[in-house]
């Protein structure tokens, strides 16, 4: 399946990369990005291990600084407050207090992101209703299992009602409902004007839901563009499976695509 | 403490209740939690600080009782004495409270977390920061309120001094802590990569610092006790005496009180509590300007990998162990690398013992010249040397050894897929925890036997019980942690404070006083076959049945505790499906 909502190419970008590179002592890990997320879209990160996505990612959500270039998030510099009550970020790793409940856990993001408390027990309910969180949300989270956190890290992601959404390698460790229900999640947040940049190495789950396709190698933006984009761009008669390996694997075109480029 | 009656919608302030909350919140369901589920911990962990506090509190009460009855002006040298030992306390806090003040600021999941919320900077340090600093400071309160309590009931001290304990120890822990928090702050920004040279570097200008100034005092001219001794003693402290060190305020302030000077002890507590908040606020204003490009700099600092290679030393591993199967030597090599590429264990073997060498080297000093001990105190110090040795390396198995099954966690399934049988993965965890033990202990109790003059029969009887000790304390921990193996859990320190470790620490304790009590009970029949410089007894029978008595009791004993735990873990360990 493959999401149909396209975002206005001239919407003003919810995030915004220019010329960022990253450097961990001599190697460079990030090296000069731009990228633009507009709201609604649903933008698919893709490299192979190490190629710089989660050091990308957590530049976008303030806590790298990048060492060349600038991260802004819906006009405000990323590292800022106003940056980070407008974005909520899902680590390949979440964090969760295992002294807490679910529930008090929900409470605590609440609270930290100063939200009307009328609304944010209304959306509450709604997330746990939509994650199917109501059997262990009273349990304290040291005894979640794998996808369970996920599930409650997704909910307490949401419960702010963020602007931007950043989530790295979100489907690991889920069992195929919940799965199910975290990309749903993805599209209808899309739908919904929330700008969702997504980190995987899971192909088919980029092909199959993102508006945005971009590919990252040796921390290069090495393509950007819809699916169908990038594979007339490249001549690509299989599957992305294909092309990631031809772009990845030293087959690399001479010249970085370009999205403007492409005919529509 | 509810959240909802609480704050209006300023942002700032509710970020400031959630932090308060989530803390109660977790201190509430931890505290639940520990008395639904293992309340036998809870008794234990309560009555044996209880225990360990009385101790002290008694030990300090017949320290001050002897400073008391036998030496002049017991004020002034109770002031040095507390400038002396707060001062040391202060560097060890300032470094201990920077190393977990950084853990926490910049490498913690937490820290990561509270960071990409739209909390202040500044909140999520004070929020990391408290913890640091209770987990920094519990150790201060546990030795110090005993000693403090002591010198109160010796000194007759009024109620002022009482009541003004607790809020000197309190702004004392925050100045020292502040002061380390800053330190990590601005290293985190100016030099991450520079940190363990940092922390290597300061810890070997303390340990250089202590060992100078401990053999300066130990160095003391005149005959130990008399008022020329007191004297140079006391010019040898004044160095920690400047009016300039804020544990030479907490020292004067609390003499003051307990001898009725209530003002000076007022005083001194402003001025300490007026510069331990100076030292807040600075370290919180650093944190507004450095936590959050530190938390960048640091993360980036870490992510360079490292590369390690063969090293002479396992080659030399592989050809002394020659004997062991290959993959029991491989499997020992790992264990022994994990812990040399691991400052944290490296660091508190080498400081734990490398303390109690120090001490045992110093031994000579109060056992030379007119000065020299009768042979029955040296060889109740001999047993005492063996025993505290013991019960270092019982912390030390306790905190280290008992988790290293529980650490293989989540790759456990490969030490099950291993061509060798789970029997010969645990003997091999053994041989490392006993091997590396046997090192550390007996170089320690010859230092100590030989400095104390003690016969070769002596000597030779403390190295068999310490190596006795060794492998039944390998033995209890690697058992132990097969038999209570907590495979969810990643960090060594929480396995080690879990149940499990709570018992290894006991039933370790148990069995050093048994061996002790075995060995050292019919000392007084058997030694003089060992000591010839001990006057022959009235039954040569009698010594030689205790002595075979005493033997074979140890031994016993040994091999009971290195047996059964094994055993019982080796079943356990072939029964747990990975």
């Amino acid at each position: 399946m493959t999401v149909a909502a396209s975002p206005h190419t001239t919407t003003p970008a919810l995030v915004e990369l220019r010329g960022v590179s990253k450097a961990y002592g001599a190697k460079r890990v990030v090296d000069h990005l731009d990228l633009d997320i507009r709201p609604g879209e649903l933008f698919a990160f893709l490299g192979p291990n190490g190629a710089g996505k989660t050091t990308t990612i957590k530049m976008v959500c303030g806590l790298l600084r990048p060492t060349a270039g600038s991260v802004i998030i819906d006009g405000f510099p990323a590292s800022t407050r106003e940056a980070r009550a407008r974005l909520a970020f899902v680590p390949d790793q979440p964090y969760l207090y295992g002294k807490l409940t679910g529930r008090e856990f929900l409470r605590f993001v609440v609270e930290m992101y100063a939200m009307d408390r009328r609304r944010a027990a209304l959306r509450t309910a709604e997330l746990i209703e939509t994650f199917e969180l109501a059997s262990f949300i009273d349990d304290l989270c040291e005894t979640y299992s794998h996808g369970m956190r996920q599930r409650v890290v997704f909910a307490s992601a949401l419960v702010h009602e963020p602007r931007v959404l950043v989530v790295d390698e979100p489907l690991i460790g889920l069992d195929p409902r919940s799965a199910r229900i975290v990309k749903n999640l993805f599209i209808s947040q899309a739908r919904s004007g929330v700008a969702v940049l997504m980190s995987t190495h899971l192909l088919a789950i980029a092909e199959e839901l993102a508006d945005t396709i971009g590919i990252i190698h040796q921390g290069r933006l090495l393509a950007r563009g819809t699916l169908d984009d990038l594979k007339r761009h490249y001549r690509e008669e299989g599957s992305l499976e294909d092309m990631f390996l031809r772009l990845t694997e030293g087959d690399r075109p001479t010249t970085p695509f370009n999205p403007g480029a492409v005919a529509p | 403490m509810s959240l909802d009656s609480r704050g209006p919608g300023n942002p700032r302030k509710r970020t400031v209740h959630a932090l308060r909350w989530l803390r109660w919140r977790q201190t509430c369901n931890h505290f639940t939690a520990l008395v639904r589920g293992s309340w036998l911990r809870v008794v234990l962990v309560a009555l044996f600080s209880a225990i360990f506090w009385g101790l002290l509190f008694f030990l300090f009460r017949d320290g001050f009782r002897f400073i008391d009855a036998i030496l002049p002006s017991t004020n002034e040298i109770v002031e040095y004495l507390f400038g002396l030992f707060f001062l040391s306390l202060m560097v060890m806090l300032v470094v201990s409270s920077g190393i977990l003040v950084y853990a926490s600021l910049y490498q913690s999941e937490e820290a990561a977390f509270l960071l990409s919320t739209p909390a202040a900077d500044d909140r999520v340090f004070a929020h990391l920061f408290r913890d640091a600093l209770v987990f920094a400071s519990w150790g201060l309160f546990l030795l110090g309120s005993p000693m403090l309590a002591a010198y109160g009931l010796v000194a007759d001290a009024g109620w002022p001094f009482f009541a003004l304990v607790l809020p000197y120890l309190v702004v004392f822990v925050l100045l020292a802590g502040s002061t380390g928090a800053a330190g990590s702050m601005l290293l985190a920004r100016y030099a991450p990569r520079r940190t363990k040279t940092v922390l290597g570097l300061l810890l070997a200008a303390m340990l250089i610092g202590g060992l100078v100034y401990a053999v300066r005092l130990l160095a003391t001219p005149g005959q130990v006790f008399s008022l020329d001794w007191i004297d140079a003693l006391l010019d040898r402290l004044s160095a920690s005496q400047s009016p300039w060190l804020p544990s030479r305020w907490l020292a004067r302030g609390l003499v003051s009180a307990a001898r009725g000077d209530a003002a000076q002890g007022l005083y001194d507590l402003w001025i300490l509590a007026s510069h331990a908040a100076l030292a807040y606020l600075f370290a919180a204003w650093l944190s507004t300007r450095f936590l959050r490009s530190g938390f960048s700099r640091a993360r980036s600092a870490s992510s360079a990998r490292r590369r390690h290679g063969v090293y002479a030393i396992d080659a030399l591993f592989h050809r002394v162990f020659a004997f062991l199967p290959a993959p029991a030597r491989l499997l020992i090599l790992k264990d022994f690398r994990c812990f040399r590429r691991d400052p944290a264990q490296w660091a508190q073997f080498l400081l734990f013992f490398g303390l109690l060498g120090l001490y045992f080297l110093n031994i000579q000093r109060l056992n030379s010249g007119d000065d020299a001990w009768p042979p029955f105190w040296k060889h109740v110090i001999g047993f005492l040397n063996l025993s505290v040795a013991a019960l270092i390396l019982s912390t030390f198995t306790t905190r280290f050894v008992f988790p290293l099954l529980s650490l293989e966690g989540r790759n456990l399934w490969v030490l099950g897929l291993l061509p060798m049988s789970r029997r010969t993965i645990l003997w091999g965890k053994f041989l490392f925890a006993t091997g590396l033990s046997l090192v550390a202990t007996i170089t320690l109790v010859l230092l100590s036997d030989l400095m104390l003059r003690l016969p070769p029969g002596v000597i030779a009887l403390h190295i068999l019980a310490i190596s006795i000790l060794c492998a039944g304390l390998a033995a209890i921990s690697v058992g132990l942690g097969a038999i209570l193996p907590d495979l969810r859990q990643d960090d060594p320190s929480k396995i080690a404070a879990g149940l499990g470790g709570t018992l290894n620490l006991v039933v370790s304790l148990i069995y050093i006083a048994l061996v002790i009590v075995v060995l050292a009970v019919p000392a007084p029949w058997y030694l003089e076959l060992l000591d010839r410089s001990q006057p022959p007894g009235d039954s040569p029978i009698r010594a030689v049945l205790s002595l075979a008595a005493v033997l074979i009791g140890a031994l016993s004993l040994g091999a009971i505790a290195t047996w059964l735990p094994m055993r019982w873990g080796i079943r356990a360990f072939e029964q747990l499906e990975a």
